[in-house]
């Protein structure tokens, strides 16, 4: 695509390339756009993988909208591939991405401050400053908060002891400078939640990476895995890869057989299971339960989940009209809360926000996802999934795992799969490899 | 060869005729999930349930339907004069309907209950209490389904771990007052519904049982059927007035017991 504007004409003809039968069909006859040349205002909440996608898709498939981006940090680090940093395959500093093309090639504006409130009957976003920003739509892509305290004894404090690393940041710093100053022989414990969760497949990715820094580094280490579940993402693949590639050294722990884990001692590094066994750690790592990030909670577009019910073909709130929310936020199973899945959420929702304004039906929603998982160099899995709407739900309509007999050359190419992905998508989400 | 019209047709034809004489009327759908399932109205025998009293948690969505979380509890003193009998867990969505019922003393001492269940779909699933003095309540959640594409699970049982068993109860009791208590055993609970590679059913094959006894005298019997998840886990209350022991006792298809027993300690 070249540079530059695109008419709204040609923003339709785009989105019908995209598979928007309907829209075309219902067309009909498109409403001038709103007074002072604007096509509507948009304020989209969350600089992530959703919330960025977005914010570039609602500009390229019509630039008359005005679009203002809310986010805290100037760059955005994310949460896939920062288990890669823990194993010492990337550099922290290549997980971070800024918003620099958003504001220079598709003309959002980009306000690094934190939402703090929604007044969805005035139609307005309370700025952490005391600003306040007018929308005709507002998009919350807020990822996950903690439910500090639901996790007898991990609180805020305890996190400085015992790291969630599940939102990349200091978190991340601060569990890998932990393994760095283990001893040899020590034990990694990592307390892995019920679902749902942001990345299924990651608390699994994550042991690996641990136990590829320990196998150079310190290999008399243990690695204990206790699990709120007892069936995770990519099992069979996880188990094979981790015997494959690292023997004994990892042990999964399933709630039936007491993985369960229902206090945490933060200051004594002991957890505590279902059943009362005490778990000693040297490092201690604790994924806990989460609910949908804080803004959303302020909108009240949140149910008794802690999660946000949607509209499948928009990702409309079912609560609070003129608000879309997309992401790790919402309840939009099967699809995983994953950063692909927000990627993908972003474009769909972008393109029914476009129809919305215009007042016209907007596309028959697709969506794809893969979560890539390294866990070794040049040791790679997978799964995929197409979703789409089946009788008012989203449903899953292909997809699948990794062969469980593999190769090494197929494992050695997912690996490098996995890099070529994340290249992509932050270059598609942020225009930064 | 009929054409598409005609086939198309066809399947409107039956498809009316069906509406006529099957339960898939609207007057029906609207009636509550427990006069809809024929087992449950067994369980009610003509009575009709009295409103509110008891409460089924379960989540809105279940991104695991082999092993759906479950709490029910019922509003009731729990004395000698007034208590909850019987607790049926319905499905109106597996292959068959019964999930569990779980029978309670006095001595219980809370009427709630949780455990972990199979659901092959999205559905509703029945909870039906019934009191010594013959009352009924009844409570029908509505439950999402669905398996993540990042939830493939495995279908692994270890049998090394075939009946092991756990039981943990509170540290310290007061007397008289309940107390909840922990149970879980590891068992496939085989449903036999489930093919081998052959394409030969594999026989049913569950924990069909779990007693819980105070120093002797039963405070809990739960029956469980072919919808309780794998490794049955099973959490209710005791409110013992004496120390002494818990033992809870667990009975399979294939003619295996196991009893596990816990001390309970009171000031």
């Amino acid at each position: 695509m070249t540079r530059g504007r695109i008419n709204r004409r040609q923003a339709l003809k785009l989105m019908g390339a995209m598979g928007a039968g309907p829209f075309l069909a219902a067309g009909g006859r498109i409403p001038p756009a709103a007074a002072g040349g604007s096509a509507g205002r948009v304020v989209v909440v969350g600089g992530g993988f959703g919330g960025a996608t977005l914010a570039k898709y609602l500009k390229r498939f019509d630039p008359a909208v005005e679009v203002t981006l809310v986010e805290p940090s100037r760059r955005h680090f994310t949460c896939p591939f920062s288990n890669l940093y823990l194993g010492g395959l990337y550099e922290f500093d290549a997980l971070g991405h800024g918003y620099e093309e958003l504001v220079r090639r598709y003309g959002v504006q980009v306000i690094h401050s934190m939402a703090d409130d929604v007044d969805a009957d005035a139609r307005t976003v309370r700025l952490a400053g005391g600003e306040t920003l007018s929308w005709d739509r507002l998009v919350l892509s807020p990822g996950i908060d903690i439910r500090w305290g639901e996790l007898e004894g991990y609180t805020r404090a305890a996190a400085e002891k015992a790291p969630h690393a599940w939102q990349a940041g200091p978190q991340t710093h601060l569990l890998k400078k932990q393994l760095e100053a283990m001893e040899d022989g020590g034990t990694f414990i990592l307390v892995a939640p019920e679902n749902p969760f942001r990345c299924p497949p990651g608390p699994y990715e994550r042991v690996a990476m641990v136990a590829n820094y320990f196998k150079s580094h310190k290999p008399r280490s243990k690695i204990l895995l206790l699990d709120a579940k007892d069936n995770f993402s990519k099992q069979g693949l996880f188990l094979d890869g981790w015997r494959h590639n690292y023997g004994e050294m990892i042990e999964w722990v399933g709630r039936s057989h007491d993985g369960g884990v229902v206090r945490v001692d933060a200051d004594r590094l002991e957890v505590e299971t279902e059943f009362g066994t005490l778990h000693q750690a040297s490092v201690l790592n604790v994924v806990p339960p989460q609910r949908a990030g804080f803004i959303a909670q302020r909108a009240g577009v949140t149910d008794a989940s802690g999660w946000v019910p949607v509209e499948p073909r928009t990702f409309a709130s079912r609560k609070v009209p003129g608000v879309y929310v997309i992401g790790d936020a919402t309840e939009a199973a099967p699809m995983p809360k994953s950063g692909f899945c927000a990627n993908a959420q972003g474009k769909v929702t972008a393109a029914a926000i476009v129809a919305d304004l215009a007042g016209v039906d907007g596309p028959d929603p697709s969506w794809a996802n893969t979560c890539y998982s390294t866990v070794a160099p040049g040791y790679g899995i997978s799964v995929a999934g197409v979703y789409g709407v089946r009788e008012g739900h989203i449903a899953e309509l292909a997809g699948g795992v990794s062969p469980a007999d593999a190769d090494a050359a197929f494992r050695r190419r997912e690996a490098e799969y996995a890099v070529a992905w994340y290249r992509a998508i932050t270059q598609d989400t942020w225009g930064t490899a | 060869m009929m054409s598409r019209r005609m086939v198309k047709s066809a399947m409107w034809l039956v498809g009316g005729v069906l509406l006529l004489i099957s339960p898939l009327s609207p007057a029906w759908a609207a009636a509550p999930p427990w006069e809809r399932v024929e087992a449950v109205r067994a369980v009610l025998g003509g009575e009709t349930p009295v409103p509110g009293g008891i409460r089924l948690d379960l989540p809105l969505v279940s991104q695991d339907g082999s092993a759906v979380p479950l709490t029910v509890e019922v509003e009731s003193p729990m004395t000698v004069d007034d208590h909850v009998e019987a607790i049926h867990l319905f499905s109106t969505g597996n292959p068959t309907p019964e999930i569990a019922v779980i029978r309670l003393t006095p001595e219980a001492g809370r009427a709630r209950v949780t455990m972990r269940v199979r659901l092959n779909e999205s559905q509703s699933v029945v909870a039906v209490a019934r009191t010594n003095t013959g009352r009924f309540h009844a409570v029908a959640r509505d439950v999402r389904v669905t398996v993540s594409g990042c939830l493939a699970r495995g279908n692994d049982f270890d049998d090394a771990s075939f009946m092991l068993a756990r039981v943990r109860a509170p540290d310290r009791f007061s007397p008289g007052q309940p107390g909840e208590v922990l149970t879980l055993i590891n068992h496939p609970m085989e449903t036999g519904l489930r093919q081998n590679g052959d394409g030969n059913l594999i026989p049913q094959r569950i924990i069909h049982r779990v007693v819980a006894e105070v120093n002797g005298s039963a405070v809990m019997e739960a029956e469980l059927h072919r919808s309780v998840a794998a490794n049955p886990y099973l959490r209710f209350f005791v409110a013992p007035t004496a120390g002494g022991t818990l033992a809870v006792r667990w009975d399979e298809d294939g003619g295996e017991s196991t009893v596990q027993e816990v001390p309970l300690r009171l000031p």
